[in-house]
């Protein structure tokens, strides 16, 4: 089997490593190109990563105890339907959206009217809003819900969500976010709605 | 020098951990592995479409086999919650207070509840004081004993010792006293025994009240409290609020500040209507009440 000579082996790495550094920055432009190209500002380093990192670590919803009778197909719906409440919220509030951001319009997605009143006064802590403009991007690291429900008739009527959600930021303020506390929900035309919560937020 | 570096660090890391012994809270946000933690806390709960809600707790006298929203009301206390800014305040009627009732001309206002049920009785309040109250919650007094149990039992400040030769012989002592079911409904029926007669009897349900939040407020966060409070609630109690109302009701009293209670009776002059005896209430000073009170559930004076 005829050998290659050292000379046409050589020249054979130097185009592959040519090609090779063409080729990464032509892949990186495809994956940017991805996004809007009339973005009305301009996107930081970490905006896809910040967006797409919010979603590795999934929620854990489980039943602490339901107080009162309720099927346990109608469990299910309700573990369902609240985490996706509460994940709403997590994202809108402090995993999704593009950093570094100061502005959190709509954070509270699936709470009551007045509920949202009174969480609009408490952003600091119930969003990302005082950290944001020093964020890059952020990654959920555990996002835990643990429900309290109360059933009558068969029906669930009132939820208590306890939660925890742990997420890294970095840029100029790195490090880990605790935020833990409950939520409180109950069903209004047919939708479960945040009525109230108490929340503590801690970083490091 | 080695030495002494060492020495140094030691000295450091003993602070550090000292430091971190006081300031990290020990109820709150807490990653295992976090040194020194720096952290916020809000709460916030808002029910309906008002900021106050309106309450009208009513102690029923019905006896076994009777029925509890047919029977005298004898225990009264009309209780406001502002739920944004946390206050609650309670006025309490003396039970003989003689008062319109609608449909029903003038009556002792404990009678309201027996000639027109739950809605007569929250129309009697609403002429004295000029609140219309958005629940009306009846309940007898050994159901009202099996709640202050499921909770695990209040604690009070009684001001002055008292006894009764019927519910409790042995008394009341001065002071923080903690009560079990029995002994709360002891210490908020007892009327012989007091100076003030029905005026610190009223005042007595009021300091049982607070014993109720407190306790509320110390175990919310446990999970599942509040579930069950409504259950047993919901169990001993006659109310026009669903179970996603009390829910809202339960989470709103937890979230009250306990330094934002004021409370307040009625005062009134004791005398006769006939051959029985009534108190004429001080309407004057029922309706400043409620028109201090109706806005914010705050009193700013009694």
């Amino acid at each position: 089997m005829p050998r290659p000579s050292p000379g046409r082996a050589h020249r054979a790495r130097r185009l592959v490593g040519l090609a090779l550094v063409l080729l990464v920055p032509l892949t990186s432009a495809c994956q940017s190109s991805a996004e809007p190209s009339a973005a009305p500002e301009r996107l930081s380093r970490s905006d896809a990563q910040a967006t797409l990192a919010s979603h590795p670590a999934p929620t854990k919803v489980g039943i602490h105890r339901v107080h009162g009778r309720l099927p346990v197909a109608r469990r299910k719906v309700v573990r369902r339907q609240v985490g996706a409440v509460v994940d709403r919220w997590w994202e809108a509030a402090y995993l999704g959206g593009t950093y570094p951001r100061s502005s959190f319009p709509a954070a509270f997605p699936g709470f009551t009217a007045a509920a949202e009143q009174r969480a609009r006064a408490d952003k600091a802590l119930l969003t990302n809003q005082t950290a944001g403009p020093r964020i890059d991007s952020v990654t959920a690291r555990q996002r835990k819900v643990t429900l309290d429900i109360l059933a009558t008739d068969r029906q669930a009527r009132a939820v208590t969500a306890q939660f925890v959600l742990k997420f890294d930021t970095t840029g100029q303020k790195t490090g880990t976010t605790t935020v833990r506390g409950r939520l409180f929900l109950t069903r209004k035309r047919g939708a479960w709605r945040v009525f109230g919560y108490d929340v503590a937020k801690g970083a490091r | 020098m080695g030495r002494s570096m060492k020495l140094v660090r030691t000295v450091a890391l003993l602070a550090v951990l000292a430091v971190t012994a006081f300031v990290v809270p020990t109820s709150a946000v807490q990653p295992t592995d976090v040194s020194l933690v720096k952290i916020r806390h809000a709460e916030g709960v808002a029910v309906g479409g008002e900021d106050v809600i309106w309450i009208l707790a009513v102690g029923s006298d019905a006896r076994p086999g009777e029925v509890m929203t047919r029977s005298r009301g004898d225990a009264l206390q009309m209780v406001g919650i502002n739920t944004r800014t946390g206050s609650a305040t309670a006025i309490g009627v003396p039970r003989d207070s003689w008062v319109a009732i609608p449909g029903h001309g003038r009556e002792k206002i404990n009678s309201a509840l027996y000639f027109a049920g739950p809605r007569g009785m929250a129309g009697a309040m609403r002429n004295l004081i000029g609140i219309e109250p958005d629940y009306v919650m009846v309940t007898r007094f050994p159901f009202f004993e099996d709640m202050v149990d499921d909770i695990g039992g209040i604690t009070v400040t009684n001001p002055r010792r008292f006894q009764d030769p019927y519910l409790k012989k042995e008394g009341f002592k001065q002071g923080r006293i903690h009560l079990d079911g029995y002994n709360a409904m002891a210490f908020s029926r007892i009327r012989k025994g007091l100076v003030g007669g029905d005026f610190d009897r009223s005042a007595n349900q009021q300091r049982t009240l607070r014993g109720i939040h407190a306790r509320i407020r110390s175990q919310a966060a446990r999970p599942g409290f509040i579930e069950r409070g409504v259950m047993t609630v919901m169990a001993h109690t006659d109310t026009n609020a669903s179970p996603g109302e009390l829910f809202e009701i339960a989470q709103a009293v937890a979230q009250v500040d306990p330094r934002r209670i004021s409370t307040c009776v009625v005062r009134g002059r004791v005398g006769f209507v006939g051959a029985a005896s009534v108190v004429f209430p001080d309407v004057a000073q029922a309706r400043r009440l409620g028109r201090e009170a109706r806005q914010d559930a705050a009193l700013r004076g009694c």
